[in-house]
């Protein structure tokens, strides 16, 4: 069952009040996530008890839970060392890239090999890839046998804008935080439709399954090996990323809320053709940002999510609605500064 | 009178200033509108990240017209203090660097090759995905 939020949205109190103080508490038991739409709700509806038990210890063998529970019930979390960095990332002109469902090669530095997997604990996508969802030939892991937001499939759209305004003060998970993020995202499809992200009225102050560092962290690797966010992304130095509850729209209209929203700028994880690339391909001198809405919500009073598509009101060729926001920017303006 | 003098001073500055804008304009419009003779070829930049086609042979003095005609945000960049990788930018010795700048959907730019050689010119934010061309320079006939 999923956690319902309604209240996180309904507050008239100034932005940074309304942010941190009310509802942080709460946080660390919903908060956050990246990534991933592994089994799609349906598809673990039809699990055996074989694969249930199998989902659950997976889940209870995620790595992160004992760093977790120390962090997440810190009531005055230390602050970031040589203080608050603000920044602000735009874009203002030129379209974006959206990534489409598809198969994500896997990478042997980050998934091992049949006879030495790695990174397979944790609610699968999220967190890991359980091993009988990976492809096999040749006695090397080929590919995530799933459809995911991450591999090399996408489309281009027109009219990408962004404006992200955050500050990074909290170092550590807590349940609470002086974070702050203030996200505009906005593109159009080829019919002239619209769809936009808002973020966040609160941010994930401690991840229930990898640290999101009060919601707000700077300068530090992510996603691959790092267990921190989904291995299906390359191993990627990350300037700026952001956890945190928001609102998906079509056209003005508020058509998914609240969601996951997260956002990282990272270096270049693109290669030859847009393809995902792998952690040995990635490209330090060139950055790009990821806007993401998860396909996946927490489970109320437990550190771990479920599949939960967003509504996202894009129609892909097969008819399907597009499950997931997973869109870059890559036209950037960016600008930061140490201090309040 | 003193209301039509107001008016047709108001008048004069609007016009001066419109002149000055559209001069301002002339004199800082991108190499693609300098540009007067039709070019010996032209390249599309594509939604794919590529340029298209990605090589292409003029002769010398001729020039080529790059148009974007993807959604997104390209250049022509041939500048080596522009790149972040050797393997980016080739320039044969004596050829002048050029970039265009961003070049927004629809945007075109120009640029006339003097130096006979080979040249390698990237898209700046999609160097990381490869987007390279090439345009070979023969000497003029």
């Amino acid at each position: 069952m999923t956690i319902s939020l309604p209240h996180f949205f309904s507050s008239s109190r100034p932005f940074g009040q309304r942010l941190l103080r009310r509802g942080a508490f709460v946080l660390a038991a919903l908060a956050l996530v990246l990534m991933v739409w592994a089994p799609p709700a349906q598809a673990q509806e039809k699990m055996s008890e074989k694969e249930k038990q199998m989902l659950a210890q997976l889940q209870e063998m995620n790595q992160a839970d004992g760093y977790l529970e120390a962090h997440r019930d810190v009531q005055q979390p230390m602050e970031l060392l040589g203080g608050p960095l603000s920044f602000t990332i735009r874009q203002t002109s030129g379209g974006v890239f959206v990534s489409l469902p598809d198969n994500r090669t896997l990478d042997p530095d980050v998934f091992g090999t049949p006879d030495q997997p790695l990174a397979f604990t944790g609610t699968p996508g999220i967190t890991g890839v359980p091993v009988p969802m990976r492809g096999v030939s040749d006695g090397q892991f080929t590919q995530f046998e799933r459809m995911s937001p991450f591999g090399d499939k996408n489309t281009t759209m027109a009219n990408g804008n962004l404006m992200l305004q955050a500050t990074d003060r909290t170092a550590t998970d807590a349940a609470t935080t002086e974070d702050e993020v203030m996200l505009k995202a906005s593109w159009e499809d080829q019919d002239g439709n619209t769809y936009a992200i808002r973020c966040c009225e609160m941010l994930v102050s401690a991840g229930p399954e990898f640290p999101t560092f009060g919601g707000v962290v700077t300068n530090h690797i992510l996603h691959g090996f790092t267990g921190i966010g989904t291995p299906l992304m390359p191993t990627e130095y990350t300037y700026a990323a952001f956890w945190g509850m928001g609102a998906v729209l079509k056209n003005g209209e508020v058509v998914d809320k609240p969601r996951i929203v997260h956002g990282m700028l990272t270096e270049y994880v693109r290669g030859e053709n847009y393809k995902l690339v792998s952690d040995s391909e990635v490209t330090p001198t060139r950055r790009h940002f990821h806007l993401m809405v998860a396909p996946f919500m927490p489970v109320k009073g437990e550190h771990k999510f479920q599949p939960k598509d967003v509504a996202t009101g894009f129609e892909l060729p097969n008819g399907m609605e597009l499950p997931f926001w997973h869109v870059m920017f890559e036209n950037l303006e960016i600008e930061s500064q140490r201090g309040e | 009178m003193s209301l039509v003098s107001t008016h047709t001073l108001a008048r004069t500055r609007w016009l001066l200033g419109l002149a000055a804008v559209l001069l301002f304009l002339v004199g800082h419009a991108p190499e693609a509108q300098a540009q007067s003779s039709s070019p010996a070829a032209t390249v599309d930049m594509t939604n794919t990240l590529s340029f298209a086609p990605d090589t292409v042979r003029v002769q010398a003095g001729e020039t080529v017209r790059w148009t974007n005609g993807s959604v997104i945000v390209h250049t022509v960049t041939a500048d080596p203090e522009e790149a972040t990788t050797d393997e980016s930018v080739r320039l044969p010795e004596g050829a002048t660097p050029f970039d265009s700048g961003t070049l927004d959907p629809e945007e075109r730019f120009e640029h006339t090759f003097e130096v006979p050689g080979t040249y390698r010119y990237f898209c700046i934010p999609h160097e990381g995905a490869k987007m390279y061309g090439t345009v070979i320079v023969t000497p003029a006939e």
